[in-house]
């Protein structure tokens, strides 16, 4: 796994981005270093189990975990089961960090009414690790969002 | 940033024109703030696809049937068909269509008419549950009335709603959106499967992502080595090209030099299949066929670095492009024969021109006893191949000639296990990988050659090509490939 000391245990660190998808979320984060596909076949609808077999968080449920990862991967479906796996399923993740959140991934998240958030002021792969409590206050899209990271446990 | 809308955008958005139109709006003016655009642009063509229209989709047993056959595109309907006189933009000359689904409608009963309903005697059977049949027809009917074409076909762009150069589009199906950008000079994001349902109602989208020139401009050189481009011959080495070509690029834009002078829709249409599964800008700039760029100046927008990155696409990365996509190992033995279990051509769909070479490859010949060999096209081919007689060479061999749908938009999850699938479609062998099938990657010769004999054999041209370079050269002057003109050859 990528190591990173940018946060000590307990600690704060604030990050601000560009909300693509408007909203508040708090949860644990996920972090996957490879591209990422919403689409049924990456990430299971009902169970939001990940399957993609390449993925760093293979077999984890994305539900109500803050997801963060480079960018999309794959088909343009995936805008679509990120919205069912959000609002159908309520398998869906609490909301999105990414290098670049994909146009399908802007679409997915904003019918799934869950924020999303990139450009931020740090690369997000390295400085948030997985199980990492994230909040983020994105009230209004396009316009500035906040990531607030607190490192629970080594 | 706020978006400059017309007067008649704003009317829909302030609800003038009904309320499927306001609805719609609503949600494209939220996503055009995400992504800073300033104005919308008018489509010519929208591109999704037909929903699954349960009553009541949350009900456990319908949940569960839906977990197997939907994509998660279907709720998404659910509010606006739930409007009075919800009615697509066509008087906006917007055409909306949808990509291949579920089956062939018509022919959902028919045993072995395709992959919605097929047995394979020893292993097991398939067939899409009745009620997601009904419910699908149900959705494909409410969009009808809509106004929407339901043309499921994934290339509309070859026979039934052809995009000019400059004109505006959203498709949600990737390589329908990478010919638009290569081939036709069109703009199109790979559209996320979410707003080609709302603007589909609006007839307009906001102007973003690849409609932009400074979205579009090459970011890199792939350069195609001599070797390949006198070579490459059939529908697999061209979409095994494209495979090579984007994983160079590694994701970036590519201006791609050297091709062969002639390629025709087989050669375009498998380059740029490798949109999805290979990268995720629909563009690729093909020199010599990008009607946007006669120049490597014009690819780059103006903006080509000094010395840009450059990459070289050999005969070598090709073979291995090939033995990656074949997962499945020979049987053992001096034989180095893999039994197939279905010959599936037509990812994308394919031209009138492909299924006719598919029946002159099959006449007098039958396809093996417990062989599935699946003819998959868009419905004017279907009908021409019909009436012309090419339907029924295929049909006689004991091949399946279909339309409407596409063998990956079937739950191929849930097929029969440990079944071997045979494709000249690279985006199948890449993202169906996972559903359960063992994959052979071939040109459409060894593959209807593997529907006949029951088994894929690799051919002397694989054989000559597969050798390491040393001996291929030693040897060129010799091999049986040169001289042998034949299907898929010129």
């Amino acid at each position: 796994m990528v190591q990173n000391s940018a946060v000590a245990t307990g600690e704060k660190i604030v990050l601000t981005g560009i909300a693509r998808s408007k909203g508040k979320a708090a949860g644990k984060a996920l972090v996957n270093r490879q591209r990422l596909s919403w689409a049924f076949a990456g990430v299971g609808n009902e169970d939001g189990v990940v399957l993609d077999p390449a993925a760093d968080i293979k077999g984890e449920c994305v539900k109500d975990r803050i997801v963060v990862y480079p960018t999309v991967y794959g088909s343009t479906s995936g805008a679509a089961s990120l919205y069912f796996k959000c609002k159908q399923s309520h398998h869906g993740p609490a909301a999105l960090i990414c290098q670049h959140v994909h146009w399908i991934d802007i679409g997915g998240a904003i019918a799934g009414e869950i924020p999303a958030v990139d450009t931020l002021d740090k690369d997000p792969i390295t400085t948030i690790k997985t199980g990492d409590w994230v909040e983020i206050d994105a009230p209004e899209v396009g316009e500035k969002a906040t990531v607030t990271i607190t490192r629970k446990q080594a | 940033m706020k978006m400059k809308l017309t007067g008649h955008q704003q009317e829909m958005l302030d609800g003038k024109h009904g309320e499927a139109k306001k609805f719609c709006m609503d949600k494209l003016v939220d996503f055009g703030k995400a992504v800073e655009a300033e104005e919308m642009v008018p489509l010519v063509l929208t591109l999704n696809g037909v929903p699954i229209w349960a009553k009541d989709r949350r009900e456990p047993g319908m949940a569960k049937k839906l977990e197997v056959y939907d994509l998660g595109h279907s709720a998404l309907y659910d509010p606006i068909f739930a409007m009075k006189d919800a009615k697509v933009a066509d008087h906006e000359c917007t055409k909306c269509g949808s990509d291949p689904y579920l089956m062939q409608l018509d022919k959902y009963n028919v045993k072995d008419a395709g992959p919605w309903n097929f047995e394979i005697p020893g292993k097991g059977s398939f067939k899409i549950d009745e009620e997601i049949h009904r419910a699908y027809q149900d959705g494909y009917n409410k969009m009808s009335e809509h106004g929407w074409l339901n043309w499921l076909s994934c290339t509309p762009y070859f026979n039934t709603c052809i995009p000019k150069m400059g004109e505006y589009c959203a498709s949600s199906e990737s390589s329908a959106a990478c010919y638009i950008n290569t081939i036709l000079g069109a703009r199109t994001n790979r559209e996320s499967a979410v707003n080609t349902v709302y603007c589909a109602y609006t007839g307009c989208l906001p102007k973003y992502g690849t409609h932009l020139d400074e979205n579009r401009a090459a970011q890199c050189i792939v350069e195609v080595d001599d070797e390949v481009r006198d070579n490459v011959k059939g529908a697999a080495d061209w979409a095994a090209l494209g495979a090579c070509i984007a994983e160079k690029a590694n994701n970036r834009i590519m201006a791609v030099l050297n091709l062969p002078r002639k390629m025709g829709p087989t050669a375009t249409k498998q380059i740029i299949s490798c949109a999805s599964p290979g990268m995720n800008d629909p563009i690729m700039h093909l020199m010599g066929y990008t009607p946007e760029s006669p120049t490597l100046e014009a690819a780059f927008k103006g903006k080509m670095p000094k010395n840009p990155e450059r990459y070289k696409v050999t005969i070598d990365d090709i073979v291995e492009m090939f033995r990656r996509l074949n997962n499945v190992v020979p049987a053992p033995g001096p034989e180095r024969a893999k039994p197939v279990d279905i010959v599936i051509m037509g990812c994308p769909h394919l031209t009138f021109e492909e299924v006719r070479e598919i029946a002159q490859m099959l006449k007098g010949k039958k396809v093996k006893a417990g062989v599935k060999l699946w003819v998959q096209t868009d419905t004017p081919s279907y009908h021409m191949a019909h009436h012309y007689g090419d339907a029924k060479i295929i049909e006689d061999a004991g091949g399946k000639i279909y339309h409407q749908t596409c063998m990956a938009m079937t739950p191929m999850r849930h097929y029969p296990a440990g079944l071997t699938v045979a494709t000249d479609s690279f985006k199948y062998c890449k993202l169906a990988s996972g559903f359960g099938q063992k994959w052979i990657f071939a040109n459409p010769d060894a593959l209807v050659n593997a529907a006949v004999t029951g088994v894929f054999t690799p051919t002397p041209r694989w054989d000559y090509w597969s050798k390491p370079r040393e001996m291929r050269q030693a040897n060129e002057k010799d091999q049986p490939l040169y001289g042998v003109p034949g299907p898929f050859m010129s």
